[in-house]
């Protein structure tokens, strides 16, 4: 009886929740074609809306310059007028010169533009109002050919490649290391990681403001895709680590790879959070995962530079990015150093995997630049790099009896970020 | 457990019904773009002639048909507003005239570009009244703006025909009577503050008095350079003769060889401190502000401060088309550029025929501005 009862009530209840779950969106969905239909009802015709385009990027040509140009407002715009140096200037549109909303068009002007002169590209729509683009620094958009990609490559092996391999050098230095030493070189790849995600994010906001509209909500979609990657990055790598562990015929834990003094420690450890402990390989290798997507950002970064004419490529900026990303192959190496097969192939590969998307960022950004495409890599490398910090802190945690203040892992961490800050001023 | 689902399901299909649409309504699009290709670049030295199936953004060399123009250029300048003429008991000329300010109409100033512009009588410049020395000018002034407005003339007159006290309220009138003295070339303006405002939305125009002994017959016209801030920056955007930037580059302005060219020349910029007029492959007399007859000046470049003006007089020796310009090259490559052609005496005749043949003139310089 009482079963039953629940039954039908379980019965009537769905219906009703299925009910109580649709009428909200069909009054929203009557509520949108209502507005859209009559708008004057809701809003006074009399107001104009004001004309918002931006120009996303800007491409010089030989004897051409060529923008793109985004309608970011609220409502159809024609542009009507293009100049150079706020000089009239004759120009065409394609497809054509109206823009819808978030309809974006190529503006071309012919014009002799002079290398390495700034120039600021300037557009107005129909009801006067100019908008502009200023390039720093004029030079031939890279073309898609191979002696520039090639050049690409050149620039991503020695900012991406060549430093994480130099940095790999160090783990026969770091195998043999004390626990508190070695915990200090762990801090410091943690540090240098903060580091680097902080960078990305940073970058990623100097593109939000450069070359994206504020109707996108540019540094708000960086933040969102940072932390939709740290968070699905987590959830993806604790399934992995679970399912690792559940295979594995070892049963010993790697973390009893301790020197004595703290042989202690190992057995404080509640056998229930072994689990969720990563093996070193495991552990170097997301390491290389996460700078890996950080140098694509980068190299999608060095790449759209290139485009954009906001720098020029020198000796100096490579030496110092060289300097900076060697410190990358050390975060690599150092949770590897704990295990005690060696494996130098591994060890390549991960190198690999950090280094080369540099190059392959590079190709992108220089031969298909796009702000947003830029800011969702740059946003994606922070979280995985942030993923790397969560990964390799509670690995350190757990290693070191639950606690992350001795005077090793705190001093590492801080010269760690330090260092890094010291050698960016190099680029 | 299968009916939460569901309503996430119903939820999500809904929410896609909702969007397309929104979609399909923000969507609703013309397309009217031709795939004719179509040739822009080119009318300058050194720059390659480009073919597009898009749109053509040109104000430089294409002569467009504004329907919505803020003032046919042309005939502006030629076009001189002598009043309704009647004779006082003594027998002197009297010369009504009647003005319209307005404030709400939006014209075209520059192809495709709309500006809120003020008016006297429904065009930038307003009209260009002209009148000889010791005529009684009548001005019924008629306020039909939102705001209050004014006719201020430069010239000798009472107080109270100066127009800057007493402001015309919206929907009101008010009769500017004076004497025209002396004889020159000066400007009007609504005197409302902020004057800055006022003048830059287009309450201006042109007086000319006449010297009681006519000066020396000659082909005469009106140039008034003026500006527009369109996006209020305080800077001024295009800048013109006679009301749209590079219209004389397309429409050259026919004169004949050997004939004598009067140009009444007043600066109504606002923002610049300074504009100016270069005329090419010749020198011209300049009389300061018009008032006397003997010129100050034989030169080809002449700089004015707002409010400034004067007469020019010129012929051409050769035939052929001829820039004039600002030397000010900024102002020049935002529009104050225009062209002289330069006609035997038997061509003239055929002149607006030629106007339209000239269009095909391709080596047509507009960078060569020296």
């Amino acid at each position: 009886m009482e079963r039953e009862r629940g039954i039908i009530k379980e019965n009537i209840s769905k219906k009703k929740i299925v009910f109580f779950g649709i009428v909200p969106f069909v009054i929203l969905g009557m509520m949108i074609v209502l507005i859209l239909s009559y708008p004057s009802l809701f809003f006074n015709s009399q107001i104009i809306p004001v004309p918002e385009i931006s120009i996303e990027k800007v491409e010089f040509e030989p004897l051409k310059i060529i923008a793109t140009v985004r309608n970011t407002g609220h409502s159809e715009v024609s542009i009507v007028q293009a100049d150079v140096n706020d000089r009239i200037h004759s120009a065409a549109m394609e497809p054509d010169s109206r823009l819808e909303r978030f309809e974006s068009a190529t503006v071309i002007i012919p014009f002799t533009w002079n290398e390495g002169e700034p120039y600021g590209i300037g557009l107005t729509t129909d009801d006067g109002t100019r908008f502009e683009k200023t390039v720093q620094f004029a030079t031939l958009t890279p073309q898609p050919t191979v002696k520039q990609a090639s050049y690409f490559a050149l620039i991503g092996t020695y900012v991406g490649v060549i430093p994480v391999m130099i940095g790999l050098l160090w783990y026969p230095f770091i195998r043999k290391l004390s626990l508190n030493k070695y915990n200090f070189f762990l801090s410091f790849t943690v540090g240098l990681l903060v580091f680097l995600g902080i960078d990305a994010l940073l970058e990623g906001n100097e593109i939000v403001v450069r070359d994206i509209s504020s109707a996108f909500h540019g540094q708000m979609l960086l933040i969102v895709i940072a932390i939709l990657s740290l968070v699905s990055l987590i959830y993806v790598s604790s399934r992995l680590v679970k399912k690792a562990w559940a295979k594995s015929s070892d049963p010993e834990p790697v973390y009893t790879e301790v020197s004595k003094e703290d042989s202690s420690n190992v057995s404080s450890i509640h056998p229930s959070k072994q689990q969720l402990i990563i093996r070193p390989v495991a552990l170097s290798m997301m390491i290389a995962i996460g700078i890996g997507l950080h140098n694509f950002g980068e190299g999608l970064a060095i790449g759209a530079a290139v485009l954009l004419g906001e720098v020029a490529l020198s000796s100096f900026l490579i030496l110092g990015f060289t300097l900076h990303n060697t410190t990358e192959g050390l975060a690599i190496v150092a949770p590897m150093a704990r295990n005690k097969k060696l494996a130098i192939a591994k060890l390549i590969l991960m190198g690999l995997i950090a280094g080369v998307p540099t190059i392959i960022g590079s190709w992108i950004g220089g031969f298909l630049y796009s702000p947003i495409a830029t800011i969702i890599f740059l946003g994606i490398g922070s979280g995985a790099i942030f993923q790397v910090v969560y990964s390799v802190g509670s690995w350190m945690y757990y290693n070191n009896n639950r606690a992350l203040t001795s005077f090793p892992i705190v001093s590492g961490f801080m010269l760690g970020i330090f260092i890094m800050y010291i050698t960016g001023l190099l680029i | 457990m299968s009916h939460p689902k569901a309503i996430v399901l119903v939820g999500v299909i809904i929410s896609i019904l909702t969007l397309g649409v929104v979609t399909v309504l923000g969507s609703a699009k013309d397309e009217n773009s031709t795939s004719n290709p179509k040739q822009f670049g080119g009318h300058t030295p050194g720059y390659g002639t480009y073919e597009t199936t898009g749109s053509v953004l040109d104000p430089t060399s294409l002569p467009t048909d504004p329907k919505n123009s803020v003032v046919d250029p042309m005939k502006f300048l030629h076009e001189y507003n002598y009043g309704t003429v009647s004779h006082s008991a003594n027998g002197s000329i009297i010369r009504d005239f009647t003005i319209i300010a307005s404030d709400q109409n939006t014209k075209e100033i520059s192809p495709g570009v709309n500006y809120n512009v003020w008016t006297f009588n429904n065009t930038v410049p307003g009209p260009t009244l002209r009148a000889t020395e010791g005529d009684l000018i009548r001005i019924n002034f008629i306020n039909n703006g939102t705001g209050f407005h004014t006719m201020h003339f430069h010239g000798i007159h009472p107080s109270e025909m100066d127009g800057v006290f007493e402001g015309i309220a919206p929907g009101g009138k008010f009769t500017y009577e004076f004497v025209a003295e002396p004889f020159g070339v000066f400007p009007y303006h609504c005197h409302i503050q902020p004057l800055e405002e006022h003048i830059t939305h287009g309450l201006y125009g042109a007086l000319i008095i006449d010297p009681p002994k006519p000066r020396a017959s000659a082909d005469e016209m009106v140039m008034i350079m003026n500006g527009y801030d369109t996006d209020f920056d305080t800077e001024n955007n295009f800048y013109t003769v006679n009301g749209i930037p590079y219209y004389y580059m397309h429409h050259p302005i026919q004169i004949e060889k050997d004939k004598l060219i009067r140009v009444y020349l007043l600066n109504m910029l606002e923002f610049d401190p300074l504009n100016n007029f270069h005329l090419h492959a010749n020198l011209f007399n300049f009389y300061k502000t018009g008032t006397n007859l003997v010129p100050d000046e034989y030169t080809d470049i002449v700089t004015m401060n707002q409010g400034e003006r004067g007469i020019l007089e010129f012929s051409y020796k050769f035939p052929g088309k001829y820039m004039f310009h600002a030397h000010k090259t900024e102002f020049a490559e935002k529009g104050w550029m225009g062209t002289f052609l330069v006609n035997e005496p038997e061509n003239a005749v055929n002149a607006s025929s030629f106007t339209n043949t000239t269009r095909g003139i391709s080596n047509m310089t507009t960078g060569g501005l020296t």
